[in-house]
């Protein structure tokens, strides 16, 4: 799977999204096409998203601290925040990532 | 690349939180893999969720799709799980069925003879014929294959039972005994054909003989072959007798004739020009005992040309239809009952119809009457199997065998067979008795080991021809051999010592010309090779019993 997706390449100043999957099991396919959807739509901001498979790269997601895939994380706006599961629901995902 | 921060700078609210977001993501079936933060390695879940998903999936399906009923009891014999089969075959639903306890479906000597298999046989796979009960409260007959379960102490924990229906089985099983008794009793009718067909040859000769006499010339023209003519009243006392006698060996006859065409094996079919209404007399005299008490029998015969079959089983055919039809009727209500019977040409095939005026066949039902082994008769009354074989022998023959039913009404079977090509079709008329010519007089050896059959042909015959009669063939074999020469050798197929077969060779060998002249007298039953010398030989053969009319016809042919 593709390391990163920048929507607005460049931005260092943007909301930094990155997406923790599992090669191409369903939640993760559901899960990337969720945020890549959400993205899309509500985010009128700068944004960048990268995904990042936890079968290739298991020490980037020890690092993150990542237990389960999926789990999009929140890198920036500081604090970081975690949407756990396959971001089917819209709202709490929009919630997470406008949380302070 | 973007310095990831460290888990532990995270608050532990948050920490929380996420952790329960996990758990509930875990729950909810979102989440594919786990990491092992010992091994570093992450673990799918997803592909074990679905290889456990799906093993159980085809667990799942085998266990339903089986045939066989399976379930599982507890230690106290409450059901723990069963399959679809298995509700099915007692008539719950498998949910309802769950803590319910053994005893509900299975008798209490049931459950002890089970019990006892297994203490005998602890450890293992038993199995045991028992019965069990529908929710209806109907018996089914079943087997049930058990293994008990154990845990891990080796502890019996319960019992898997795989129980199959027997009713089936135990149908065909009965089945097979009919169909290898109907055998049996094939070669018993074929035999005591056989046996009959000796001794009735010649007391139908003697007594066609003694009638001829009677009512032979005036009387007064005393010949040395009539004596007793001069006692007139003698001969008016015995003429009314000696008449029943004639029509009751004649009787007999025709009833040796039909065990034989009923005793015939399937491979041996040979088709022939068959006479419709001559087989359909021949399947009413065989039902007649059916017949009588429940119904009139009307026969409405049309003329038909003969048909393209097997005379037997043909002959199986309407006996099966005339036998459902009479089963359709209640006993005793003959007058009011009526059993039909009727044969016309209708669009260039030859149309047989059977029909009763009895309960008829319901809707439901019509469509499965010719399938095997349905019926709707309790057990040693329906076999389900006639009209499977009348359907098959039928359409064997290119025709079709249809029903028509009204229920309170009746039934009508209708019988539909292709008509023969036109050039083929033989005489179908009985053979006209020739006029005696009186021709010359023959020289006629007559060999049969049978005294009376010896001794009725050369009543039969003498007066016309010189008889010579030998009971062995090996005395005529030296006949023969010796230069003695004969226009006829009537000779028996079946004997003793020397066959008809054995003096046939003998002869083709030292006097080829006499074996030419020889006529075979056939019994009831053939064995192969007998069979197939006549049908290799095209050998002329003449059926025991034979009339004096045939028996004059064969030799006036050959006395020329
Ligand atoms: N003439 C009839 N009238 C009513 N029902 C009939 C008649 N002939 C056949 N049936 C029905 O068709 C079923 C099958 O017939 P058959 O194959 O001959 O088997 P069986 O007579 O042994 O039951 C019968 O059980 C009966 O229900
Ligand atoms: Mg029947």
């Amino acid at each position: 799977m593709a390391k990163t997706k920048p929507k607005k390449p460049g931005a260092k100043t943007g909301l930094l999204l990155r997406l923790y999957v599992a090669g191409n099991a369903p939640n993760s396919l559901r899960a990337v096409a969720n945020a890549t959807a959400i993205c899309e739509e509500y985010l009128t901001a700068r944004y960048e998203l990268e995904v990042i498979d936890l079968l290739k790269h298991p020490n980037r997601a020890l690092a993150d601290g990542i237990i389960v895939t999926p789990t999009l994380l929140r890198l920036r706006p500081l604090p970081v925040q975690r949407v756990i599961g396959n971001l089917s629901d819209t709202n709490q995902v929009l919630l997470t990532l406008a949380g302070q | 690349m973007n310095a990831a921060p460290a888990p532990h700078r995270r608050g532990l609210a948050q920490r929380l939180s996420e952790a329960q977001a996990t758990i509930e993501a875990l729950l909810s079936g979102q989440i594919d893999a786990v990491v092992d933060s010992k091994s570093a390695t992450p673990v799918l879940l997803s592909r074990a969720q679905d290889a456990l998903r799906q093993s159980e999936e085809q667990h799942r399906q085998i266990v339903e799709a089986t045939t066989d009923g399976i379930m599982k009891v507890d230690a106290l014999e409450k059901i723990v799980f069963v399959n679809g089969r298995l509700a099915e075959m007692l008539g719950y639903e498998a949910q309802q069925m769950i803590g319910m306890d053994v005893s509900t479906f299975m008798s209490a000597s049931a459950r002890a003879s089970m019990v006892n298999t297994f203490a005998r046989r602890p450890v293992g796979q038993d199995t045991l014929d028992t019965v069990l009960r529908h929710k209806g409260g109907t018996a089914i007959s079943v087997n049930i294959a058990a293994s008990p379960l154990v845990d891990g102490e080796g502890q019996r924990i319960g019992t898997l039972g795989m129980v199959r229906d027997v009713t089936e089985r135990n149908k065909l099983q009965s089945q097979l005994m009919v169909s290898d008794r109907m055998a049996s009793v094939g070669t018993l009718a074929a035999g005591v054909a056989h046996e009959i067909n000796n001794p009735l040859a010649a007391v139908l000769g003697n007594l066609d003989y003694v009638a001829e006499i009677l009512g032979g010339p005036a009387r007064g023209a005393s010949t040395s072959a009539n004596p007793g003519r001069s006692d007139a009243w003698l001969i008016e006392e015995i003429r009314g007798p000696i008449g029943d006698a004639l029509e009751a060996a004649a009787r007999v006859r025709l009833i040796v004739r039909d065990l034989k065409i009923f005793s015939r094996s399937p491979s041996d079919e040979p088709k022939s020009r068959v006479n419709i209404q001559a087989v359909m007399e021949s399947s009413l005299r065989m039902a007649w005992n059916e017949i009588r008490h429940r119904a009139r029998l009307v026969k409405l015969y049309g003329v038909v040309p003969n048909v393209e079959a097997n005379e037997g089983r043909l002959g199986q055919v309407f006996l099966n239809l005339i036998v459902n039809a009479a089963q359709a009727l209640p006993e005793g209500h003959a007058e009011q009952n009526e059993i039909r019977v009727s044969t016309h040409v209708c669009d260039g095939r030859v149309v047989v119809e059977v029909s009763d005026t009895g309960a008829g066949i319901s809707p439901e039902i019509i469509g499965r009457i010719f399938d095997a082994f349905f019926t709707t008769k309790g057990v040693g009354v329906g076999t389900g199997l006639g009209l499977a074989i009348c359907h098959r022998i039928i359409t064997d023959l290119d025709g079709a065998l249809t029903v028509e039913s009204t229920v309170g009404k009746g039934s009508t079977f209708r019988v539909v067979l292709p008509i023969p090509r036109p050039e083929a079709i033989e005489e179908a008329a009985p053979a006209v008795e020739p006029v005696p010519s009186p021709g010359r007089r023959g020289r006629i050896l007559v060999v049969d080991d049978e005294e009376l059959v010896l001794r009725s042909v050369k009543r039969l015959l003498s007066k016309e021809h010189d008889i010579v009669a030998i009971a062995k063939a090996k005395a005529a074999l030296a006949l023969c051999a010796g230069g003695e020469s004969f226009d006829l050798i009537l000779c028996d197929l079946m004997m003793p010592d020397m066959t008809g077969m054995d003096l046939h060779s003998e002869l083709s060998r030292v006097a080829p010309e006499q074996a030419s002249r020889m006529v075979f007298l056939t019994g009831g039953a053939f064995t192969v090779k007998a069979s197939s010398f006549l049908a290799d030989q095209a050998q002329e053969h003449l059926d025991k019993p034979f009339s004096p009319t045939t028996l004059r016809a064969v030799v006036r042919r050959h006395v020329q």
